[in-house]
């Protein structure tokens, strides 16, 4: 009798201790999907976005994780590579749906955000994405958000202060030839036309790697200026080199993705890149943008990735975060939507921002920051400009 | 007349930086039968090679050039001897091989080196110009080395004993082994050699386009159609492929543009392949 009276306390003092360790017990896990190109011509801004999340869930977790109504959750991340493709962001999508996932930030370009918000409609997935394509956003997809505006916000301001500096009587725009491409450069065809820029398109095969002739058919047409629009860093970086060995000597702009880093190391200085313009996420001459810098060495113990899109996507991830912990679910997606809709934005290194889009893509659910405009002239580069982004709503 | 010219120029340089990087491609599927997926991470390795002597190691740039062609090709001949060589006859597997070390080429770049293009330049600048045409030097030097490379490449295959060799087991490898030729023993040179060319290629071209771990894939893609084009294993075939892929890729960009452009090269292609299903100078069934 003794006997089974030990065994039975043995046994009780067995399941007190494996319940106490059980992690169904311990551990409230928020899992976030992150999906981008992290391979392939656009890496730089894959590779920034995993950065950005691993950066703000790093700093969440050591501060002993977010707060989700009873709970503190630490947080987890899921990366996934794209190559930059719309069957890549599909596959993640769906991988990440396997996984249980419920959040994702990312993906980054035009195609990978086509490939991706169809999955997320179906499973009610709460995207955070990036694209500068017309349609990144829209009523038909209520669960995907815009983690920063492209051109329609921030091209015109750029457009004038390079027409004001240089002059610009026509432009040509070059871009690939896929989404990522064409939606970003009809609209900034648009603003150079509206203001007052005789302006044309031209469109490349995405993997060229020698612009040589493509430049020769754009000179051709004599124009004032170049933009290189959205083509990725390496591309962009190829042509403004192969223009200038050309002979071309007007302004070449950028009213796409910021890349002037690896552009000047192609053509080798900034000299050599002469006269140029660019649309810039933030503004970098600011000193509270460049704390970002200090805090995320002091957090990650590494440098920040150089490309700037990843300050938007620190601010990006957060408002999520923020989003998740005022909700108090990690699971209700619809639940956080509705929360985000209404959440004040306002960023640590960006300041104030705020929730636009429904003009342009009929939802309101696209962040807007102050933006910057970056500008070399006579191959000097000038303290980037802070703009204050207008609401077009 | 100024496009025209300027086109012309553009095509006869793309041109021979095809037909080197497809020479290589050619003369692996030539001698081996092995399609080797590997091609464009050869490139891109000689590029980073190229680029980490000149920048932190201070080696001259035509030194780092050799250097990289070197360390290419003994790449290539190891990967050949200790991996290629076991499943050679099973094109299947080579062919799963290749695109995995390919993968793990271009993967180990982007950790090691990051994704961004670093500065890596030509030690040469400037433009000759002529009437309006500006011609960049570091495109000419490019294309007189690539040119002698293709030369030395003829005489190799065509004046050599070794160059005999290889293409005797290209034509049929059980007689050519059954005269006392060694396939373990040439079929690593051949792949060294093929895989040397790719890194020449990717140490003169990439300081004069741009240096970045995805560089790879295009090149990849063009070696491939221009050996289909020339005829799978043709090494004539390949050049003469390669500077007709150059100057159609050249003439439709400056006139009608690089999306049409783009097209009017894979209709030629289709054209071709419907006309000629083995190539320009392919032939019918390999014989190895």
């Amino acid at each position: 009798m003794l006997s089974f009276k030990r065994y039975l306390l043995a046994g009780a003092a067995a399941v007190t201790v494996l319940a106490a360790a059980s992690p169904s017990r311990a551990a409230c896990e928020l899992k976030l999907g992150v999906v981008g190109g992290l391979s392939g011509a656009t890496a730089q801004w894959g590779n920034a976005l995993k950065a950005a999340v691993d950066f703000v869930v790093k700093k969440t977790n050591d501060a002993g994780g977010l707060q989700v109504g009873s709970e503190r959750c630490q947080i987890t991340t899921s990366v996934l590579d794209t190559k930059a493709t719309a069957e890549g962001a599909a596959a993640a999508a769906n991988q990440l749906v396997s996984q249980g996932v419920k959040f994702v930030v990312g993906p980054v370009v035009s195609p990978e955000a086509t490939g991706i918000k169809p999955i997320a409609v179906r499973n009610n997935m709460l995207v955070f994405l990036n694209s500068y394509a017309k349609n990144a956003i829209g009523p038909q997809w209520p669960m995907v958000f815009h983690e920063g505006p492209g051109p329609s916000v921030w091209a015109d301001a750029i457009v004038k202060a390079a027409k004001a500096k240089f002059n610009i009587k026509s432009v040509v725009v070059v871009a690939p030839n896929d989404q990522g491409g064409t939606d970003i450069a009809s609209v900034d065809v648009d603003v150079y036309k509206r203001n007052g820029i005789e302006a044309t398109d031209e469109y490349y095969q995405r993997g060229t790697t020698n612009f040589a002739a493509i430049i020769t058919r754009i000179l051709a047409k004599n124009p004032d200026a170049v933009d290189t629009a959205s083509s990725a860093p390496s591309d962009a970086g190829i042509m403004v080199k192969q223009l200038r060995q050309a002979g071309f000597k007007g302004p070449i702009g950028r009213l796409g993705g910021a890349a002037t880093d690896e552009i000047v190391r192609i053509v080798g200085s900034v000299e050599g890149v002469g006269d140029f313009y660019w649309y810039e996420n933030v503004a970098t001459s600011d000193p509270k943008v460049q704390a970002i810098y200090d805090d995320f060495k002091q957090v990650m113990g590494a440098p920040a990735p150089e490309n700037t899109t990843m300050i938007l996507w620190v601010a990006a991830s957060q408002v999520l975060l923020n989003g998740i912990s005022k909700a108090g679910t990690i699971t209700d997606t619809k639940k956080v939507a509705e929360v985000l809709r209404t959440l004040p934005v306002d960023d640590k290194y960006l300041g104030k921002g705020f929730w636009t889009g429904k003009s342009f893509f009929g939802i309101k659910q696209e962040i807007a920051f102050p933006f910057g405009i970056g500008m070399i002239i006579g191959g000097k580069m000038l303290p980037v400009q802070r703009v204050e982004a207008v609401d077009q709503d | 007349m100024n496009e025209f010219i300027s086109a012309g120029l553009i095509g006869v340089s793309l041109g021979a930086q095809y037909a080197l990087l497809a020479l290589g491609f050619t003369l692996i599927f030539g001698i081996l039968g092995v399609v080797n997926f590997a091609h464009g991470g050869f490139y891109v390795a000689g590029g980073y090679i190229a680029y980490g002597f000149v920048s932190h190691l201070g080696v001259p740039y035509v030194i780092a050039v050799l250097l990289a062609t070197l360390a290419t090709g003994a790449i290539g001949y190891l990967f050949e001897l200790f991996l290629v060589e076991r499943i050679v006859e099973d094109h299947l597997a080579t062919l799963m091989l290749t695109l995995g070390l390919y993968l793990t080429m271009s993967t180990g770049v982007l950790v090691a080196f990051g994704p961004e293009s670093p500065q890596f330049q030509f030690p040469i600048s400037g433009s000759l110009q002529i009437g309006k045409f500006h011609l960049p030097i570091e495109n000419i030097v490019v294309l007189s080395i690539c040119l002698l490379a293709i030369a030395t490449v003829y005489l190799l295959m065509y004046k050599t004993d070794f160059g005999r060799a290889l293409r005797a087991l290209a034509d049929d490898r059980q007689v050519a082994a059954a005269q006392g030729l060694r396939p373990r023993l040439l079929f690593p040179l051949a792949f060294g050699v093929a895989c040397g060319l790719a890194g020449l290629t990717g140490a003169l071209v990439t300081p004069i386009l741009s240096l970045a771990p995805h560089v790879g894939d295009p090149v990849l893609a063009t070696s491939f159609l221009i050996v289909i084009l020339g005829g799978l294993g043709s090494i004539g075939g390949a050049t003469i492929a390669a500077f007709l892929v150059g100057l159609v890729e050249a003439y439709s960009s400056v006139y009608l543009g690089g999306s049409k452009g783009a097209l009017a090269l894979f209709v030629l292609v289709l054209i071709v392949l419907v006309v000629r299903p083995s190539g320009l100078f392919g032939r019918e069934v390999r014989g190895a």
